[in-house]
């Protein structure tokens, strides 16, 4: 029991880490120096320490310092209370939901199933998209609180494009929920080993659709209506200064490795190599015994997936330099005139398809 | 209301379904993106000298301007040490921004002494626009606008440049001569 706990423990510091301690602070690097480089510039590497720059990377502290030590303002005729609780509402659903996403595969250490999920639930999949649009809540009353023009406008145009990409975000799901019978997020992660499996290949459309709803769920450009610099200020979180700002920003990034970790668990193979099964590779570090081979395993594994969800990050970074922003009506039109009625057809595709198999 | 504006282009239906040209558009970026990523290998290797980006670290790294780029003006240091210009207060003239200042001194009988030298020569580069007016009327090929921009400071009063600190040699300014001479022959002055 005691062992049970502390594997527990283990895994939750680790999903921390990974995403509070490394890719929320390193991804404000990485989008400032992708842009640079995909614009022929250099990107930032003016921050140093005695004369070192190390590509820029001391930025990241500079910009911690800075968040830590702004003053924390509150606008005059802002409901204080909601005003400090919407950055948490908002930023702890995107932490939340690395519960249910698996990182690995089930391993044998020391005689001890070791599964990488922290809890693997039977509705891991709806548990997801549940806690994924409570972070909606956080940025309405975000704007809604601040007591400005701006960033009410921003809430709303939040509020009405998170719950129009949520429906069509929910019926593209639904063809990997009948190709793989499953919601649990392990078991659709297992069925990936065989390669042809995979994803993408039994759902090539209900992963652009899937992609393009979870950019429009983040708010990303070209999405980035609610936050439209050029129109209103910066949207929702206008009045936002110091540490709560950057709770806002740090949701935006993790939000960016949760949408790279569900594609991968659901579109990408998860943690499998393709052509490269977990007993292929088990006999082939079979000489450091069971527990040895597990734990190279439990390496790779992790490697791998963790290199998935670098992929998409990059490619949605891709997307957010490449792209100009879409007018307002333009996401509307896009959400629920082509997408809802394509994921609608998709969902009777594959029912037909997987009827004619059968 | 949405409003639609006639932008009188007819897209054909593989543009219009917005997928393949976003694809296209990735590629470009992402293509651009590796180039300059792998560029930066063998520069920080030291095997080649520049990285395939083009900015570069202004204050460390500083490029050779063309010989048409305007910056400070400066007076021209004749063999003798002395500056070729006569004060004759024509550059005073042109400048549309009076931030040239010259008093004149003559000649007091002193040997080897020049006719006619500018006792006080000021340019505040607080004033100046670096129009270039200046070079254009000096009739003496005394006054040149050199490659120099790094003149930033934070006491504006140090910007008032004198003739001492002016004073450039003319084997420096060399190039900068003959393209005034190149430029200014054609319009027949």
């Amino acid at each position: 029991m005691w062992v049970d706990l502390i594997i527990a423990l283990v895994k939750i510091l680790f999903i921390f880490a990974i995403t509070v301690g490394f890719f929320a602070p390193v991804l404000t690097w990485v989008e400032r120096k992708q842009s640079a480089l995909m614009q022929d510039r250099i990107g930032a590497n003016r921050a140093d320490i005695m004369g070192f720059t190390v590509l820029g990377l001391f930025h990241i502290i500079a910009d911690a310092l800075k968040m830590f030590t702004k003053e924390d303002f509150i606008p005059d005729g802002a409901n204080k209370i909601l005003h400090t609780m919407s950055p948490i509402i908002a930023l702890v659903p995107a932490l939340i939901t690395f519960a249910v996403i698996p990182f690995g595969g089930q391993y044998t250490l020391f005689d001890k199933e070791v599964n990488l999920v922290i809890s693997d639930l039977d509705v891991g999949l709806l548990f997801v998209f549940a806690i994924a649009s409570l972070a909606t809540y956080g940025y309405v009353i975000a704007g809604w609180s601040s007591n400005n023009n701006w960033s009410l406008l921003g809430s709303m145009r939040t509020a009405s494009q998170m719950i129009s990409y949520e429906v069509s975000m929910g019926l593209t799901i639904i063809g990997i929920l009948m190709v793989y019978g499953s919601m649990k997020l392990t078991e659709i992660g297992a069925i990936q080993e065989n390669f042809w499996m995979w994803g993408i290949f039994l759902q090539p459309f209900g992963f652009i659709m899937f992609l393009t709803a979870s950019i429009a769920e983040n708010k990303r450009i070209p999405f980035d209506a609610p936050e439209a610099e050029s129109e209103l200020v910066a949207g929702y979180f206008t009045e936002y200064s110091g540490l709560k700002f950057g709770m806002f920003f740090m949701a935006e990034f993790i939000e960016m490795v949760t949408i790279g970790a569900i594609m991968t668990i659901l579109f990408l193979g998860a943690w499998h190599i393709p052509f490269l099964t977990s007993a292929t590779l088990l006999s082939w570090f079979d000489f450091l015994g069971t527990t040895g081979a597990n734990i190279v395993l439990m390496l790779i594994h992790v490697g791998v997936f963790f290199g998935k969800v670098v992929f998409f990050i990059w490619l949605q970074m891709i997307i957010r330099w490449t792209l100009p922003r879409f007018r307002y009506d333009q996401i509307m039109k896009l959400g629920w005139k082509i997408i809802l009625p394509l994921s609608l057809a998709n969902i009777m595709i594959t029912g037909l398809v997987i009827l004619a198999l059968k | 209301m949405a409003y639609y504006v006639n932008r009188n282009t007819t897209m054909t239906w593989w543009e219009r379904s917005y997928i393949p040209e976003i694809i296209k558009g990735m590629w470009l970026t992402s293509r651009r993106f590796f180039y300059n990523l792998f560029g930066f290998i063998p520069f920080f290797l030291g095997t080649e000298k520049d990285r395939r980006i083009m900015t570069v670290y202004y204050p460390e790294e500083q490029v050779q301007y063309p010989i048409a780029y305007r910056g400070r003006p400066v007076l021209a240091q004749n063999e003798d040490g002395q500056p070729a210009c006569v004060a004759c207060g024509l550059c005073e003239i042109a400048c549309p921004a009076y931030c040239i200042h010259i008093e004149p001194a003559h000649n007091t009988g002193k040997q080897n002494q020049y006719e006619r030298w500018p006792g006080v020569f000021n340019i505040d580069y607080a004033i100046c626009i670096f129009c270039g007016n200046c070079e254009e009327a000096c009739p003496e090929e005394a006054i040149f606008m050199s490659d120099d921009c790094d003149i930033s400071m934070l006491d504006r009063k140090k910007m008032l440049y004198t003739k001492e600190q002016l004073l450039t040699p003319v084997a420096d300014l060399q190039k900068r001569i003959e393209f005034t001479r190149n430029m200014y022959a054609k319009w027949n002055y």
